[in-house]
Formats: C-alpha cells, structure tokens, sequence
C-alpha cells in the first residue's frame, strides 16, 4: 500500500503505542469510522478489543463509554432514563451510555432484543427518542459492537436485518509470537494507555470524515460494486444475498478506504480488499450449502474471482 | 450521442436494404420457375413495406398504404378497372375462402392467390422486422433462405450457383451487424462509432475474402451419390423414361444430355405422306445448364376428341398453308402420338381420346380410360411456307402483352451460363438487324466453323460445366442435342424466344404408292431434335442447325447468295450417322476468315482456359498465402512489439496513453501472462513487476488507474513513462 494519509497516519502511529500488530484492525476501524458506519468484532475475549478502542478514544479525544450487555439489562440502562425531579417539579432526563462519541457495546448478543434494538435503532438513526423527546447523539458516534463466538448458550443472535447496520465485521485474530513477547513485556511496565495523548481534536475528525465523502467514485467502480452484490444474490450457495444497502456500505468503505490511503478516488483494489468485511455478515447460507460444508469466506473469494474488475473506461469519456 | 443515434439509423437502413436483397433471392426462383411475370411488383411491395418498418411509420398508416398497394396490383393485374373489382372480388374472396377451407386449392382463382401472396409477403417483412430489430437475430431466417435456394437447385431447373453466394454474402454480413449491435448494447459501449467502422470493415473485408477464396477454390465432387433420382422414383414418375430410352431413339428425361448417342435400330412407324416432313413428339423451354426440362411438367391437360385444341399452337392464319394429311402405321407403341407443325385433327378408331400437355406440346394417347396408342391414325394438318419477307418484318410489338409473356417464358436461361456464349451469339449476328436474320445467321454458322457431326465421341459435360458451352468452345463435335440446344441457347441470350423441339426426320424413303402418297420407314435412328423460334404475328417456325439435316418446312432466306443451308436429298439426310457432311473444313468461307481474324472469340476461348490452366498454380499460391499468414498471425507476439514501439513513436500526446497501455496488456496476455478476471491491475502489475524483477509495470499501473478510475491524467504524464513502456514491450517478447 502506498502512503498513508498524515492525520490518519499519526493516529495509526499513536494507537501502536499500546497495542502491537493488528494495524490492518485498527485501520479498518478507523475506516468505519471516517465513513460514519460501526464495527462487530467478532473474536474471543482477551485479544485487545478493548484496548484498542480505548486508544481510538483517547487519540482523537473522544468519549468512550462502554455497555456490558447482559441477560438482565434494559433499554433504558443503554439510552437513558427520566425520572421525576421533586426539586424543579419536572421530569429530568438522565442520558444513558449511547450518549458518547464512541460506545464499545461488549458481548452485544448477550442481551435481549429489545435492548440490542434500542442500540441498534440509535445507531441508525444517530438520535434517540425517550418518552417523546427526540435527543439527536453527539458526532462523531461510533459504535464498536462485539460479540462472542464461541458460546451460543444463553445468546440472542443478532437478526440479518440489524447485523446489517455493522458496516464491517472483523475478527481480531490472535498475535504472532513476537508480536505476543512484546505484548508480555509492555505488560510490565506502567500501562501506557494512560500516557496517550490525543494527536487529533474532535472538529478535526469531523472534518476528515466530511472529506472522506468527497473521494471520487468512477462509474466503472460502480458498476464492479453492483455487479459484486448481484453475483452474490445469484451464487449457488446463498439464500439471501447483499442488499443495496450492502453495496451503499461497501462504496463507503471503499472511498474511506481510499482516504486513508491518500487517494481522492476509488480503485478496484479498495473494492476488492473491503469485500469480505462489508458482505460476510450480509450473506446467508443455504442450510443445505452449511451442510455441505461451504463457508461465507469461500464463497465470497468465488464471488471476487468471478466478478471482471473494470480496466477500461465505462461510458463517461476522457476529454 | 448524436452521432451514435446517426450510426444505429445507419446500421438499421443497413439491415433493411440487406434483408431486402435476402428476400429477393426468394422470389427470383419465383419468377423463373412459375413464369410469373410480375415479381417486380412484389418487390415492389417488400421494398415498400421494409421502407415503412424503417422509418417506424404508425401501424394503421403503414396497413393502409399496403392495403392499397395490393388493391391496385390486383386490379392491374387482374380486373380492367377498379369498378369491375369492387364488383366481383370481395365475393371471389369469400367463396375461394369456402374453397380453401374445403381443401379445393387447386380451384382457387388467380386473383386470390396473388392476395394470399402478399398477405404472406407482409407476414415476412413483418418477421424480418422483428428479428433485425428486437431479436437482434437472423440465422434462422438465413437458413431458411439457405435451405430454400439449395432445395430449388437440386430438385428443379433452377441454377442457384450465384444465388448462394449472395446470399451467403448477404446473410453473413447481416448476422456480423447484429452481432456487433448485440455485443455493443451488452457492453455498454461508450464510443460504438469508431468501433463501429472496425468492425464493419473486418466484416466487409473478412465476408470478401471468405467468398472469394470459396468462389475459387478448387470444388471438391460430391461423396455422396445424387440422390435425386432416387427420391424421384420413389415419388414414381420414371415408369414412362425407363421404357423409352434407348429404344425410341430419345429419352423423355432430357434434363442432362450429353453422351454417345447409341439408338437401338427398331422401327418406330411407318407413315404414308404427301410430301415428307418432320415428325414432332414434344417441346422443352427451360435450359438447365445440363439439358433440357419442362418448366412446368405439371400443366394442365387439354383432353379432346379429334379436333386439336387452340393451345397447341403453331402458326397464324397469316402464314399461307396447305392442308395435308398423313397416316401413321404404329410398330412400337411408346405412348405419345408423333405429328407434324401446324397439326389439327387426329383420325383414329372412335374409342381413342387424346390429352395434350399445354406445356409440352407433348399428345398421350387414351383408350377409354387406359394409356393406349391406336394401331394406325390420320393426322391432318396445315403445310405452312412461312415467307422470309413476312418474318423479316415482324417485330416484337405486334402482339403487345401476349408476346411478352411468351418471351418470359422462351428466352429463360440458367444463371450458370457462361458469358462467353452471349458474346459469340453477338458476334455472330453482328451487322444483322432483323431477328430473322439473326436465327439465320446463328443458324448457319454450325455448317461452317469447324463443327462436326459425331454420335460416338460426344462427351458429358463436367460438373461445373455448361452442356453448350462445352460444345461451342471445346469439343465442337456432337449430335443434333448439341447443335439444336446451342442454337436455342445462343437465341435466348440475345432474347428471341425459342425452344427445344423432339422428335423424329422424316425417315427413310421405302418407295411411292399407287395413289402418288409415298412411303416412309421411321427407325429410332432417325429421333432427332431442333429449334422453333416465335416469330410475332407469325408463331412458331421451325430451325435446323445440325449439320446434314433438311428440314422441309425452314423459311430459305430470299437471297440465294446468303443461303448456306445445304441443298440435299430426303436420301441422303436420312442415315445421318454414316455420311455426316463436312461441308466446309477446308476452305473457310469468308464469314468464318472475318471471325477468326476477329479473335473475339479465341480471346473468350483463352479467358476460360486461363482459369483451368493456371487454377493449380492459383490454388497453392492461395495455399501459400494462407500458410503464411497463419505463421504471421501465430508469432505476432514476437513482431507485434516492433510495430506498436514504432506506431507509438508518433503518438506522444497523453491521450495516447490509455491506448499505448491496453496494447501493452494484451501483449503481455499473448506472452502468457494473462490477468485473471477478478484481478486489479494494481495486483497484475505487481506479479508482473515481481517476474520481470522492476517497477516499470506499477509505475505505469498507476497512471493508468487514474486515468480509469479518476477520469485524470497529469500532464507529461505519456513521455515520462514511455521508456517504461518500451522497455516491458521488449521484455515480452524474450519471455521463453
């Protein structure tokens, strides 16, 4: 990959202070958030997801909250609650943990429904509504949702219709070796999460997510994007293929992709990387294809080999 | 996009005018086989009605204008005026409808028929239309026309060998359209004007080629045995030819002559005549190319009792004529009844009936019910001395409509015929005016140019040869078959209705009666063949070219100077085969000095020989050539490179970028380094980069992917790469 852009670079560069590896993760979820969507890790405790969103946080001086979610918890323990205040003889509002700029929501499919629907309805929305008062959530909002694989007892899966609001879905995957050794010996030392300074203010985050929006998208590239979601609707394999609104996702990310990249317009190559975090969690197997022994990854590679990526100009012409 | 519009009106007008010529191959066997003398109106009416799919004109307007096109053709073709029309033909209509739904085809009326025609003509376009333009395909419809035109040529006289070309031209150039509209509409083509012209002029020069290479290429003879007659007497009409040939001394299948003629010695008749005569058994009118054949054999059948029927026509009542009568004593019955021009009555025992073929001239005996020929009969007729002054003066306008139609139908002849033939019939008759001149001068040429008379050596004529040509050019010796077919041939091409007439000479002279009627022997022998040619306002005269024969009732050209025809006794044309005259071989008689100091017809001779002489050379030259640019066009990897380096030398403006850039990867692609389909480029150039260890391929990569994908490319950005470039086109061609 060629240069980073500087501002993302220095908060890439930040981040690796606490954590080590995992730059792919990081840039990803830095991604996601440049172009306003949410992350689901997916991965087994104590691999750093927390760590990292904590240096996330800190290095652009954001907010974090974070929601443990459990059996018993409520909506109104995510969004917020009113109660009556005898003092004023009114009704105060007390904002739940939504009301941050970055939320880690861990282990989201511990809870029930209805409060991962408060969540999710919130991130869509990017405001809430309790007792009739719409309260419209701070920007930037990001939510990093995780959830465990390995224990499905006792778990609430997320439907395909909310697992649809995630724009990526990422694992974070175990450290190497030498990455592990270096993890044991900063673990020695004081914390350095708490030594991180921010290195990018709010209102400039802000603005790199408005100029995120402006990378030039070719025609070409749209229609590769389109033709990646039919053919996965059409695969022999799914049973519910990528909505439109998957592929609106994917050309976010690809252009956030580019932006992190320092490149004000999309290649197939941003198409093509973003691929298996934007339509994994979009595609449902056939029961029969699981049997079978077919995976969402295979068939994403298949869909990707498949699809022809644009070499030549498409209808606009070069003057 | 303008001019892209422009370009699909273009190629639709294309499309239009090349299925139009599609749908004329259909209708010019039409016009041959069935002597419908009104084709052109009909394509008349596909040309309009294509025109009217072009220009997308509304349906109702569009049905109206056909409507009343087919209205005026039919009262043009059959009522005397519109009124007459509106009287009788929605009744016709309805009841041949009855007739129709009964199954009664046969008894429909002319003027439904030609209805029916253009309902069927509308019905075509209409499919034409449909599949150029929303199925975007024409094979079937070429199939068809294929399958048609092949049918036609194998199984009726019809010569489909240049109609196959152009329809397979035709066609071919057609589905090369459509195909190119297909790709270009699945492939969202941004510029289809300049890719449009590539295309049709790879197109226009690759149908060319194939053509012309197929057109000369050497024609391998069929594996296959024809199995047309097989399928013909399985559909059991041979009965009759089998019986005949040989033993008559002529066959009834005379579609492919040529051979030795080799006639059993049987005695036909024997008849009791005035003055001898020719006797005539049938006619033929379409020229095949091979032989000759009935145009159609299927005509309706006139049957009478004594009296000849009108459509047996021979002559008018302008001709001055002697009424005469003959008998004929049967010795072998071959089912038809033998009889001299100008017949009319028959005399024989009561119970005889006769049928006359209108389109033969051919009479089959009945008795009662069952094909018989009575023992002996009278036959009376009308010795015409048809009046060189007369037939000088006749022309073609004295009989308007009529003559027309009998032109149509006698001067047919097979697309196959070589030119050379209409041009030694032009030399021929040059410096004559009048057609009777003509035929005689065409008729008298035979006696003199070397010709001779032969009935042993007389070959068959080839595959891809024509039956008079053969004799005219070539052999230049044969029977009366060659010298009578040539003489027609040569007739029709300069459009002087003629046909083909079968029969028997006079015979052999046995000796003279009491009552002063003389006495003839007929042998298979004497079958012979000749000419009659339709004089307007006179009818049909008859012609002898073969050399030897003397046919009594030919008109004498009325100065004695010009009169090449030789003066012989009955005696001696009786036994053709054994004395035929030579009359003039040795000294050439001053017309023959003149033609061959003309040298147009050696001149023709050498342009067909030049083909068959040098046709080996011609086919391992082509051969040569294809070899070659097979080798070309299989190492072009190695040369390729040379001539882009070269042609991009020229072009160092940035627009030429993209180009140079697209060159260079299907040069990379032919060295065998293709890009998968679903690999970015930016991954190609670096397996690329990794295999020839450099970073030339990403550099270039780069610009390129913003120019593709960002609609940008920097200024300069052409010649700071161009050595890159260079350089990765060279490295492919050393690839192993």
């Amino acid at each position: 990959m060629s240069q980073m852009h500087p501002e993302i670079n220095r908060i890439l560069t930040n981040m690796e202070k606490v954590i080590t590896g995992k730059k792919e993760v990081a840039t990803l979820t830095i991604v996601a958030l440049l172009a306003q969507g949410h992350v689901l890790l997916e991965d087994v405790p104590g691999v750093g997801k927390t760590m990292m969103v904590r240096a996330l946080a800190k290095s652009i001086h954001a907010e974090l909250r974070r929601i443990q979610f459990t059996p018993d918890l409520l909506p109104s323990d995510v969004i917020g609650v009113t109660i009556y205040n005898p003092r004023d003889m009114d009704f105060q509002f007390y904002p739940g943990p939504i009301m941050g700029n970055i939320i880690l929501a861990d282990e989201i499919n511990r809870t029930s429904p209805k409060t991962q629907s408060a969540l999710l309805e919130g991130m869509e929305e990017q405001s809430v509504t309790v007792d009739g008062v719409t309260h419209v959530l701070e920007k930037p909002f990001f939510v990093m949702a995780t959830q465990n694989p390995i224990e499905y007892e006792g778990t609430y899966p997320l439907p395909e219709a909310q697992l649809d609001r995630f724009l990526l879905k990422m694992k974070m995957g175990y450290p190497s070796l030498e990455e592990e050794m270096d993890v044991l010996k900063r673990a020695q030392n004081v914390p350095p999460i708490d030594e991180l300074q921010p290195v990018v203010s709010l209102q400039e985050l802000r603005q790199l997510q408005l100029e995120a929006k402006t990378v030039y998208v070719d025609d070409s590239i749209r229609k590769y994007i389109a033709e990646l979601s039919s053919a996965t609707r059409f695969h022999e394999h799914v049973y519910l293929g990528v909505s439109p609104r998957g592929s609106i996702a994917l050309m976010k990310a690809a252009q956030a992709w580019a932006f992190v990249h320092n490149r004000d317009y999309v290649l197939p190559d941003d198409v093509k990387h973003l691929v298996p975090f934007v339509f994994a969690h979009r595609i449902r197997l056939k029961p029969e294809a699981r049997f079978e022994g077919a995976f969402i990854d295979q068939v994403i590679d298949q869909v990707i080999s498949q699809v022809s990526v644009p070499v030549q100009k498409h209808v606009a012409d070069y003057e | 996009m303008n001019s892209q519009r422009t370009m699909r009106t273009v190629n639709s007008l294309f499309l239009h005018v090349l299925s139009f010529f599609l749908l004329w191959e259909w209708l010019r066997p039409v016009e041959q086989l069935t002597g419908t003398n009104w084709v052109v109106f009909f394509l008349g009416f596909v040309a309009g009605s294509l025109l009217l799919a072009f220009l997308g004109a509304p349906r109702a307007l569009s049905a109206l204008l056909k409507g009343i096109y087919i209205a005026v053709c039919i009262q043009f073709f059959h009522y005397s005026s519109f009124t007459d029309m509106l009287q009788s033909f929605p009744a016709s209509v309805l009841a041949n409808m009855e007739m129709m739904i009964k199954g009664q085809f046969t008894d429909l009326s002319n003027a439904f028929r030609t209805l029916l025609f253009f309902v069927l003509l509308w019905i075509t376009v209409y499919l034409i239309h449909y599949w150029l333009m929303l199925r975007q395909t024409i094979l079937f419809f070429f199939l068809a026309t294929i399958v048609f035109i092949t049918v036609l040529d194998t199984f009726t006289p019809y010569s489909a060998q240049s109609a196959i070309v152009r329809a397979v031209v035709i066609g071919f150039f057609m589905m090369g359209i459509l195909a190119f509209q297909r790709l270009s509409s699945t492939e969202n083509l941004s510029k289809p004007g300049t890719a449009q012209w590539k295309w049709l002029t790879s197109l226009a020069v690759l149908v060319a080629a194939s053509a012309a290479i197929a057109f000369t290429a050497p024609k391998a003879d069929p594996i296959w045995p024809n199995p047309v007659p097989f399928i013909k007497s399985i559909g059991g009409s041979s009965g009759l030819s089998t019986n005949e040939s040989g033993q008559s001394g002529f066959r009834s299948d005379d579609s492919s002559l040529g051979g030795p003629f080799r006639p059993a010695n049987v005695v036909v008749f024997t008849a009791e005549v005035e003055e001898e005569h020719y006797w005539k058994v049938d006619t033929r009118d379409a020229y095949t190319g091979k032989g000759w054949v009935a145009s159609n054999p299927d005509e309706e059948a006139r049957t009478f009792r004594r009296r000849v029927p009108d459509s047996l026509f021979s002559f008018t009542e302008a001709v001055p004529a002697e009424s005469r009568t003959s008998i004929v004593y049967n010795e072998e019955d071959y089912g038809h009844i033998q009889y001299p021009h100008g017949l009319e009555r028959i005399s024989a025992a009561s119970s005889f009936r006769y049928s006359l073929n209108t389109g033969t001239s051919k009479i089959t005996p009945f008795n009662g019910e069952e094909p018989d020929a009575p023992d002996s009969y009278a036959v009376q007729y009308q010795h015409p001395s048809f009046q060189a002054r007369d037939l000088q003066v006749s022309t073609p306008e004295d009989e308007g409509v009529a003559f027309r139609s009998i032109q149509n139908q006698y001067t047919q002849l097979p697309d196959s015929l070589p030119e050379e033939v209409r041009q030694l019939a032009l030399e021929i008759t040059a410096g004559h005016d009048t057609t009777f001149d003509k035929v005689k001068a065409i008729e008298s040429y035979f006696s003199a140019s070397g010709f001779t008379y032969e009935q042993e050596d007389v070959p068959v004529p080839a595959e891809d040869e024509d039956y008079v040509a053969q004799f005219l050019f070539d052999t230049k010796q044969g029977y009366c078959d060659n010298f009578s077919t040539s003489m027609a041939v040569m007739l029709r091409t300069l459009d002087i209705p003629s046909r083909w007439v079968k029969g028997y000479t006079e015979g052999t002279y046995l000796e003279t009666l009491e009552s002063g009627n003389q006495l003839y022997q007929v042998t298979s022998e004497n079958a012979h063949s000749w000419v009659e040619v339709y004089f307007p306002g006179i009818g049909w005269v008859p012609f002898e070219p073969t050399q030897g024969f003397t046919n009594e009732a030919v008109p004498e050209v009325e100065d004695p100077t010009q009169a090449p025809v030789n003066e012989e006794t009955p005696e001696d044309a009786e036994t053709p085969a054994d004395t035929p005259e030579q009359p003039v071989t040795e000294e050439p008689t001053p017309v023959e000095e003149e033609l061959i100091e003309d040298g147009g017809e050696a001149a023709a001779v050498n342009d067909e020989s030049f083909l068959q002489r040098n046709g080996k050379r011609i086919a391992l030259i082509a051969a040569a050539v294809l070899i070659l640019s097979v080798l070309v066009f299989k190492f072009r990897r190695k040369w390729l490179p040379f001539y882009s380096v070269f042609q991009f030398k020229q072009k160092k403006e940035d627009r030429h970028f993209p180009e140079a850039y697209l060159v260079l990867l299907t040069q990379l692609e032919r060295s065998g380094l293709k890009r998968e389909k679903g690999q970015t480029l930016g991954e190609y150039a670096k397996e690329i980069d990794a295999l020839f260890s450099g970073t030339s391929m990403s550099t270039l990569t780069a610009h390129y992917e913003q120019y593709v994908y960002r609609n940008r490319l920097e200024p300069g950005t052409w010649s700071r790469v161009h050595a890159d470039w260079e350089q990765l086109m060279h490295k492919t061609r050393t690839m192993k």
